[in-house]
């Protein structure tokens, strides 16, 4: 063989890094020689988006618990780190269900996607946090200032428009700017902005850091507040009802077992904290225990008056038309008697792994 | 034998281009150090805790799987890019019609961010590895087809009157003549690209793909306080690409375009 | 020299370019007239810009004429022919490929033995050996200029057009490559139209010299050199040919004008 000349060589390197780089993430990222036969899917796995808030704390415990308890979820949870991507990934099917915000489900039903509201994620988790120094103690103090919210779509813009509402003022009143959860506390920190607003653990993290104070949490001004919903295909829900409800009943059993014991609440903390948000667990046990009614996991049945409203707010804040109605947008069949639905049968972490 | 001064000369020549570098770094790294704690904030992470931050991920294992995955992207976005932009660069600095028909559609389509492409991405390739590889793939594939395109129009109009006047012309005038005589531009363009992919990893690994240096610095943002693992992503973003741009940088050297980078 | 017709036919030629105004042509060429016949070595001299270049590559195929008619071989130039080598007064070597490479490039439908043994045979003419495997940045300008015409050489063509040629080599390789020339010239029955700024080199080669005006240029006039090969330098046949053309083109040989 004649030796090779340098384009040849180059063209070996090039064809061997190839092989090798996907061959590494193959191995690495995508689990090929592990996982894959392990589980291979003997049922199709329906995805479920979720982000690293508290909201949609149910999600991942629902999987882990599911996993803990039958070995396997028919749910696979995937994250994403922002509000857009989760909500186009959603629209194009890629995630047939997804925990999503309240008034952005029901502004895609006013523009005819169709999806159905079938559930709700928590109730209460949010807050107002302004900077510990700041001269900021009433809802009349923020007059003039910068407050940060998480997306125009969000319920805690709406909740902003309720706590002005209440305190007689109006948005011309304050400056209100959208930015990511995530970047939130540093923009306090830096007193970039005045008071920021979303949901939790961002929150706790301004003030477990020491440098933000809650103005208000989301109990003092909106009872009952919901943010996030599941919500789900219509074609899920006309092709798949049973999955669709398996996915309910875990959900409504995940927030019984959330709600039934703060030890149970400390082990989702470090469960999903190291398994699914990849956050320090210490801030997922301060929001979920300081107060411990600062977010709930019960009481997640979907009821008109709360969506109406958002209903109001929406079309107050020039996000919703009021062209869909709670029949429209929602579907209350899957909602599990509350009564009847039972926490998971879990224990909880073994002892040592705590 | 004595040292002639030219080889001192060499040597000395050799130590500068490792130790200005170096030497630069460090007094980057020391202004750093002494800024963060001039402030009196703990929320920028100093070197130390960056080189710690590094150290932990190295531990988990995550540092090789996300450098695996962000350089898997790229190689195959931009590797697409290479195959794509270079037969058509050629093709549209050859042929005029193909150049007037999609010229105006390839400089309106070229200034677009990768980042405006994003739900694009979502909707057409979901969220697993293919829509990052898409984002990358768009935002090397123009820079590779306009030098690609430049390489022809700009080629010296005595080196195809020779080929043509040696009966040469189709296929073999354009392997043979055509394309080596744009190469030293389309490697430049390539360098470029390259450039180009490795900037847009981050924004490409927003999208919900759940590995990769971008990935990291996103991940290390919903993970609260954690700004050292932030820069940390960064430090190796600029590594791997400093590395990137030497290995492009030797393929100039290649024999047969080294005549279109001046005297160096 | 049995053939009659002649090899290059060129009658009432026009050529001009556009201008920097759309309406204001520049003229290049104005009825040109020339012929060279089978086997003849024929030179082209004038002063600089006045369209030497233009007129040899409309006979070479590269620009189109504006009016009038070249003939080459018999047919109207339609195009380059590999029968009818080039060799540019740009250098046209090509910068990727080596020495070797370049001077068989014209060769590229012929069998390897073949190249290579055509392609060791016209590196060694020009005096190249030891630079096979070169690229040409690492030569200097007159050894560039070498691989170009051992490369026009080495194709066989039946035509050679040069534009200047040996305008980059120095003197002694310049009359050393002028004497392989004629020898390959005579031994290979070639038609040479040789493009030169140089009137001594004009008439060291040619049969004849035509003379070029200035822009707008036509053929001014004819000078037949009918003197015996290997040319004396010193014979007052050479000397003569050589103050005519020199006083045609309004100089005085021995008063320091331009060559
Ligand atoms: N492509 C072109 N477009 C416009 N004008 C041109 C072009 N090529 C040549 N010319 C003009 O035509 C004239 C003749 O050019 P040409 O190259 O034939 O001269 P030349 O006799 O070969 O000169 P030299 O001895 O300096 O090589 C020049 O005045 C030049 O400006
Ligand atoms: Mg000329």
């Amino acid at each position: 063989m004649r030796p090779l000349n340098s384009v040849q060589k180059l063209g070996l390197g090039l064809a061997a890094w190839l092989a090798l780089i996907s061959l590494l993430h193959g191995g690495l990222n995508l689990g090929w020689w592990s996982g894959k036969l392990a589980g291979a899917a003997t049922q199709e796995r329906y995805r479920v988006g979720f982000l690293p808030v508290t909201c949609h704390l149910t999600c991942p415990v629902t999987d882990f618990i599911n996993k803990q308890t039958t070995g396997h979820g028919i749910f696979e949870p995937v994250r994403f780190s922002g509000w857009p991507e989760l909500k186009e990934a959603f629209l194009a099917g890629y995630t047939p269900a997804t925990f999503l915000l309240a008034p952005m489900a029901m502004a895609l039903r006013e523009q005819g996607v169709p999806i159905k509201i079938v559930y709700l994620g928590h109730r209460d988790g949010s807050a107002v946090v302004v900077h510990k120094d700041s001269q900021i103690h009433r809802m009349q103090d923020l007059r003039g200032k910068r407050v940060a919210v998480p997306n125009r779509y969000s319920n805690q813009r709406l909740l902003i428009f309720r706590a002005l509402n209440d305190a007689g003022m109006t948005t011309a009143d304050i400056q209100l700017v959208e930015m990511p959860p995530p970047d939130m506390p540093a923009a306090l920190y830096a007193k970039a902005v005045d008071a920021i607003s979303s949901g939790e653990p961002f929150m706790g993290q301004a003030e477990l850091d020491g440098y933000g104070r809650v103005l208000w949490l989301t109990k003092d001004v909106w009872p009952n507040f919901i943010s996030c919903v599941l919500a789900v295909h219509e074609d899920m829900i006309e092709n798949h009802r049973e999955t669709v409800q398996e996915l309910v009943d875990g959900i409504a059993k995940s927030g019984k077992w959330l709600d039934q014991s703060m030890d149970h609440r400390m082990d989702a903390a470090q469960f999903v904290a190291k398994g699914y948000y990849n956050q320090h667990p210490r801030l997922l046990e301060f929001v979920l225990s300081k107060p411990p009614d600062r977010v709930k996991y019960t009481n997640l049945s979907l009821r008109r008056a709360d969506f109406e409203e958002i209903e109001k707010l929406g079309q107050q804040a020039g996000i919703l038309k009021g062209t869909a109605r709670f029949e429209d947008y929602t579907d209350t069949s899957f909602v599990p008697d509350d009564s009847v639905i039972k926490a998971h049968d879990w224990p909880g972490l073994p002892k040592e792994k705590r | 034998m004595s040292a002639s001064p030219s080889r001192a000369g060499i040597g000395q020549g050799r130590l500068a281009a490792f130790a200005l570098p170096i030497g630069t770094i460090a007094l980057l790294l020391v202004g750093w150090h002494v800024a963060v704690v001039a402030s009196g904030s703990d929320l920028f992470p100093k070197p130390l805790d960056v080189l710690a931050g590094l150290v932990e991920l190295v531990e988990k294992g995550l540092l090789l799987k996300y450098v695996v995955a962000s350089l898997f992207r790229v190689t195959w976005g931009f590797g697409l890019a290479v195959l794509v932009g270079v037969p058509l660069g050629l093709v549209l600095g050859w042929w005029r019609p193909a150049f007037l028909a999609l010229n105006p559609v390839i400089q309106a389509l070229r200034p677009i961010s990768p980042i405006a492409w994003i739900p694009v991405a979502i909707l057409w390739f979901g969220i697993a590895d293919a829509a990052p590889i898409f984002l990358i793939f768009l935002a090397s594939v123009f820079p590779i087809t306009v030098s690609s395109m430049a390489g022809v129009q700009n080629m010296q109009q005595v080196y195809l009157r020779a080929a043509q006047n040696f009966g040469m012309r189709g296929v073999p005038l354009f392997r043979r003549v055509i394309l080596p005589a744009a190469l030293p531009q389309i490697l430049t363009g390539i360098r470029i690209a390259l450039g180009v992919a490795w900037l847009v990893v981050v924004a490409a690994e927003m999208i919900a793909v759940n590995s990769g240096l971008g990935y990291l610095i996103i991940d290390a943002r919903n993970a609260g306080k954690r700004y050292d693992l932030v820069v940390a992503g960064m430090v190796m973003i600029g590594s791997i690409g400093l590395v990137l741009d030497l290995l492009v940088r030797r393929l100039e050297r290649i024999d047969s375009v080294r005549w279109g980078y001046g005297q160096r | 020299m049995a053939n009659a017709d002649p090899i290059v036919d060129v009658a009432d030629l026009w050529m001009s370019f556009p201008g920097k105004q759309p309406d204001q042509p520049v003229h290049v060429l104005e009825r040109v007239g020339l012929q060279v016949r089978h086997g003849e070595f024929v030179c082209i001299v004038g002063p600089s810009g006045c369209g030497k270049s233009t007129l040899l590559n409309v006979l070479g195929g590269f620009l189109g004429e504006t009016r009038g008619t070249a003939r080459v071989e018999g047919a109207p130039v339609r195009g380059p022919d590999p029968g009818r080598i080039f060799v540019f007064q740009e250098n046209g070597v090509f910068p990727w490929l080596t020495v070797e490479q370049n001077v068989g490039f014209g060769l590229w439908q012929r069998s390897a033995a073949e190249r290579d043994e055509r392609v060791r045979h016209y590196i060694a003419m020009v005096g190249l050996q030891g630079f096979e495997r070169s690229y040409p940045r690492e030569l200097s300008g007159g050894m560039r200029q070498r691989v170009e015409i051992a490369r026009a050489l080495a194709a066989n063509a039946r035509v050679l057009f040069m534009d200047e040629p040996f305008g980059a080599l120095d003197f002694l390789t310049r009359l050393k490559m002028r004497q392989d020339l004629v020898r390959i010239w005579q031994s290979e029955n070639k038609t040479v139209l040789f493009v030169t700024h140089d009137i001594e080199e004009a008439v060291q080669l040619a049969d004849r010299v035509l003379v070029m005006s200035k822009r707008p240029a036509t053929i001014q006039a004819e000078v037949v050199i009918d003197l015996p090969r290997p040319r004396d330098l010193d014979s007052p046949g050479y000397l003569a040919a050589r103050d005519r053309i020199f006083s045609i083109m309004g100089m005085d040989a021995h008063g320091g004008g331009v060559s």
